[in-house]
C-alpha cells in the first residue's frame, strides 16, 4: 500500500517537473517579451491588439506585452540593459539615451529590415533620422508626432480683448494685460524642470537658429555661446514681469498642478506639447472646447525660422535587443505595432502617427500635422537629444535660472563645462 | 558522549535553518557594500559590458561637488529637526494617550492614520496641500488675512526644505508616538502609586518615573530617526525629486539620480559608500553618547 502511494507520488513529481520545465521554456514556443509606456487606454490596448494579431499570423511564437509607466520604466530598462537580460523589443524616444545604447552595443541595427522591401518609405524622413546613428537606424517610430506650441484659452483671450500674437513683443504685451487683468498669464509647473526648459529651447532657437545648439553639441560652438546667455535673460524678464505661477518650481505637471490653472481659467496660456490636447480632452471636455494653440513666435532680430519646431517626430521609437533570440519576429512585431490597422487605430484617437499618407479629420490635429510638415527644422527636446547626463545638467540649469538661482551666464557656464567634460574638449 | 552528539546535531539543525535568512542577508545586504566601493573606482554608465577603471576620481569629484556637500547639509538639517520635533511631539502624545483622558481610542486611530499611507500617497496629498494656488495651507492663510505669509512652499527653496520636513515629521510621529506608548505601558503600576505616596504630583511621576524608565526607549528611538533621516529618500523624491536647484536634495535622492537618470553608476556608487559610512559612524557616535545598552529596551 505504502509502496504504490510513493510511487503514485514520484509519479506526480515527475510530471509536474516536466510540465515547470516546458513552462520555463523548453517547449517548442518562442517567446518574445515587448516592454512599452502606454499605460492610457487606448494606447495599451492598441499595442496589445497588434501583439494578438502578430500571434495568430505566426502560430508558434508567444508575445509577452508588459506595458510600464514613464518614469519607472526608464530605471527599468536601464536595469535589465546592465543586467543583460532586457526584453527582446523595447522602446526609447530616439536621440541621446538610445544612442547610449547602441554605443553599449545593446541595439540591432534595423537597416538592413528598413531596405528590405522598401519598408523605410513608410516613414516621415525626420521621424527615422532621431533614431539614426552613423548612417544606421536603430528605432522605429511609432506612437505620435508632437510639438510644443502656446495653447489658450480663447474665451479668457476673448474677454481680456487680445488676439493671437504674431511677434514676442506682442506676446508680452498679452502678459502684461492678463496680468493686469488678474489673469496668470502663462502656466507652468516646474518641478519636473523638462516645462521650463521648452521655454529656453525655442528661445534659442528664435534668437539664433537650430545651428547654435547644433553646434554646441558637435563642439564648433559653445554652449555659452550669447545666444544661451539671451535666451537666459529672456527668461528672468518673464520671470520678473509675473508672467508665470507663484511657486511654479514646485509645481508637479505629471500630477496636473498647472493644467488645473488652465482649466478653471485662472491661467491664460501654456507653452506645452500638443499631447496637452488630447489631455485636455480626457480631463476637462468643457474646458477642451475653449483651447487652441499658437506656434512659439517671432524675434525681433532673431535668427531661427518660425516653422522651427521642438518637439518630436515619432515620440516612441522601438527597438529590438542586439541579444535577443529571435530577432527576425521581434522586427517582425514591429511591423504590426505600426501596421495599417493600428495607424488607424491611433489616429481615432488623436494621435498623428508618424507614417505616409494619413488623413485627418480633427481640424487642430490637421494644423499641428501641417505644422510639422511645413518645418524647416524639428529639434528634439534637449534633454532627450543630449547624453542623459548632459540632459541633467542642462535641465538643472535652466531650472535654476527661472527660479534666479543662478544668472544666465553662470548656468551657461556650468553647461559648457559639464559638455566640455563629457565630449573631452 | 549522547549530549555530545546531540549538541552537534542541534547546532546542524540550527545552521540548516538560518541558512535561507543567512544567504539573503549575504546577498542582498552585505555583498553589496564592498561591491558599490568596487563600482566607486570605475568610470561606468551601468548598461555597458565594460567599465573603465579610473582609481579614486569619482571620490576626487565628489569632495569637491557643492551638490554633494549641500545634500548632507539637508540631511544634516533633517536629523536635528526630526530628532527635535518628532520625538517630543511622539512622547507627548504618548504620554496624553497612555493616561486617562476621553475619547482616547478616537485620537488613538485619528494619530495612527498618517502611519497606514503610503509615502506615495502622502507626498501627494501634501503636494496639493501646497499648491500656491488652490493648496489649503495657502487658502487658510488668506481666509485668517495672513496673505502675506502665502508663498509656494515647495518651489522657492527659502521654504522647500522645511515644507518637506513638516510633511515627514507628520508622517513619523505617529510611528514614535506607539514606540513610547508600548513602553510606557510597560512601567509597572506601583512606581506610580509609590510616587504619588511620596506626594509626586502628575508632572513628578513624568519627570522622575515615566522618563528615567523611557531612556532606553528614547536613545533607541534617536538612533532610528538619525539613522532613517540619514538615509531619507521617498518623500523627498515624491514632492521635490531635491529641487528646487537642488534646495532639497539628500544624499539618497541624489545617488539615485546620478546613478539612474544621469547614467554615471560609478558615481552613485561612490555617493552610496559616502552615505554608508556617514550613518554608520553616526550611529555609532550616539550609540556611544546614549551609552545605548540594548538590554533596557
Amino acid at each position: 500500500m505504502l509502496k504504490r502511494v510513493s510511487l503514485i507520488l514520484v509519479g506526480v513529481l515527475m510530471a509536474s517537473l516536466i510540465v515547470g520545465l516546458e513552462s520555463i521554456g523548453f517547449a517548442a514556443e518562442k517567446k518574445i517579451v515587448l516592454w512599452h509606456i502606454q499605460t492610457t487606454e487606448p494606447a495599451t490596448s492598441i499595442i496589445a491588439d497588434s501583439a494578438a494579431r502578430f500571434e495568430k499570423d505566426h502560430p508558434g511564437v508567444k508575445v509577452e506585452v508588459v506595458p510600464i509607466q514613464n518614469d519607472p520604466y526608464k530605471v527599468k530598462i536601464k536595469v535589465a540593459m546592465g543586467a543583460g537580460t532586457p526584453p527582446d523589443v523595447w522602446i526609447s524616444w530616439g536621440g541621446g539615451p538610445l544612442e547610449q545604447y547602441v554605443r553599449a552595443g545593446q541595439v540591432l541595427d534595423l537597416t538592413p529590415y528598413l531596405k528590405k522591401d522598401n519598408w523605410i518609405n513608410r516613414f516621415i524622413p525626420a521621424g527615422l533620422d532621431l533614431a539614426k546613428f552613423n548612417g544606421k537606424y536603430y528605432g522605429i517610430p511609432v506612437e505620435n508626432m508632437s510639438a510644443a506650441f502656446i495653447w489658450y484659452n480663447k474665451k479668457t483671450f476673448n474677454d481680456v480683448g487680445v488676439g493671437v500674437p504674431q511677434t514676442y513683443d506682442e506676446l508680452l504685451q498679452i502678459v502684461k494685460k492678463l496680468k493686469s487683468k488678474g489673469v496668470i498669464p502663462i502656466s507652468l509647473a516646474n518641478k519636473t524642470k523638462w516645462p521650463g526648459s521648452m521655454w529656453y529651447m525655442y528661445l534659442v532657437d528664435r534668437l539664433g537658429s537650430e545651428t547654435v545648439f547644433e553646434n554646441a553639441v558637435n563642439r564648433t560652438g559653445s554652449f555659452e555661446d550669447p545666444v544661451f546667455i539671451k535666451a537666459g535673460e529672456e527668461i528672468r524678464r518673464l520671470v520678473g514681469m509675473g508672467a508665470f505661477p507663484p511657486g511654479f518650481n514646485g509645481m508637479d505637471w505629471d500630477t496636473g498642478q498647472s493644467r488645473m490653472l488652465l482649466y478653471t481659467g485662472k491661467a491664460g496660456m501654456e507653452l506645452m506639447g500638443s499631447w496637452l490636447y488630447a489631455t485636455a480632452q480626457g480631463e476637462a471636455p468643457q474646458f477642451a472646447k475653449n483651447i487652441d494653440f499658437f506656434p512659439f513666435p517671432v524675434l525681433t532680430h532673431g535668427k531661427g525660422d518660425p516653422t522651427n519646431l521642438i518637439g518630436t517626430p515619432g515620440d516612441n521609437y522601438y527597438s529590438v535587443s542586439a541579444v535577443s533570440k529571435y530577432k527576425d519576429e521581434a522586427v517582425e512585431l514591429i511591423k504590426y505595432i505600426i501596421d495599417d490597422t493600428a495607424v488607424e487605430k491611433r489616429l481615432a484617437a488623436g494621435r498623428i502617427p508618424p507614417v505616409k499618407g494619413i488623413k485627418l479629420t480633427d481640424p487642430i490635429l490637421q494644423r499641428v500635422h501641417s505644422a510639422f510638415a511645413k518645418a524647416h527644422h524639428v529639434q528634439l527636446w534637449y534633454d532627450q537629444y543630449l547624453p542623459p547626463e548632459l540632459g541633467e545638467v542642462h535641465k538643472d540649469t535652466c531650472q535654476a535660472i527661472f527660479g534666479g538661482a543662478m544668472t544666465p551666464e553662470q548656468a551657461a557656464k556650468e553647461m559648457e563645462k559639464a559638455a566640455g567634460k563629457f565630449w573631452g574638449k | 558522549m549522547l549530549g555530545q552528539e546531540r549538541s552537534r546535531s542541534f547546532t546542524a539543525t540550527a545552521i540548516l535553518f538560518l541558512l535561507p535568512a543567512v544567504a539573503f542577508y549575504v546577498v542582498y545586504m552585505l555583498l553589496p557594500i564592498p561591491m558599490s566601493f568596487y563600482y566607486s573606482l570605475f568610470k561606468w554608465d551601468g548598461i555597458s559590458p565594460t567599465k573603465v577603471y579610473s582609481g579614486l576620481s569619482n571620490w576626487d569629484e565628489m569632495l569637491h561637488d557643492t551638490i554633494f556637500w549641500g545634500a548632507l547639509r539637508n540631511n544634516i538639517v533633517l536629523v536635528v529637526l526630526s530628532i527635535l520635533i518628532q520625538l517630543p511631539i511622539g512622547l507627548i502624545l504618548g504620554v496624553l494617550l497612555t493616561s486617562r483622558i476621553r475619547f482616547v481610542k478616537l485620537f488613538k486611530t485619528v494619530y495612527f492614520i498618517p502611519m497606514l499611507l503610503s509615502s506615495v500617497a502622502i507626498g501627494l496629498l501634501w503636494k496639493y496641500i501646497y499648491d500656491p494656488t488652490f493648496g489649503l495651507l495657502n487658502s487658510f492663510l488668506r481666509l485668517i488675512g495672513l496673505q502675506h505669509l502665502t508663498t509656494g512652499w515647495l518651489g522657492d527653496p527659502a521654504t522647500a526644505l522645511f515644507s518637506v520636513i513638516g510633511t515627514i515629521c507628520w508622517q513619523y510621529i505617529p510611528f514614535y508616538m506607539i514606540l513610547f506608548m508600548a513602553a510606557i505601558v510597560g512601567i509597572p503600576d506601583e512606581l506610580y502609586e509609590a510616587a504619588k505616596i511620596d506626594g509626586a504630583s502628575d508632572l513628578g511621576c513624568f519627570r522622575h518615573v515615566t522618563l528615567p524608565l523611557l531612556r532606553g526607549t528614547i536613545s533607541m528611538a534617536s538612533i532610528l530617526s538619525l539613522v532613517g533621516s540619514l538615509k531619507y529618500f521617498d518623500l523627498i523624491y515624491v514632492m521635490t525629486e531635491g529641487g528646487p536647484n537642488h534646495s532639497t536634495e539628500l544624499m539618497a535622492t541624489y545617488m539615485y539620480k546620478k546613478a539612474f537618470h544621469s547614467f554615471e553608476m560609478g558615481y552613485g556608487s561612490a555617493v552610496a559608500v559616502a552615505m554608508f559610512a556617514i550613518s554608520l559612524i553616526a550611529a555609532v557616535a550616539v550609540m556611544g553618547v546614549t551609552q545605548y545598552d540594548a538590554r533596557a529596551l
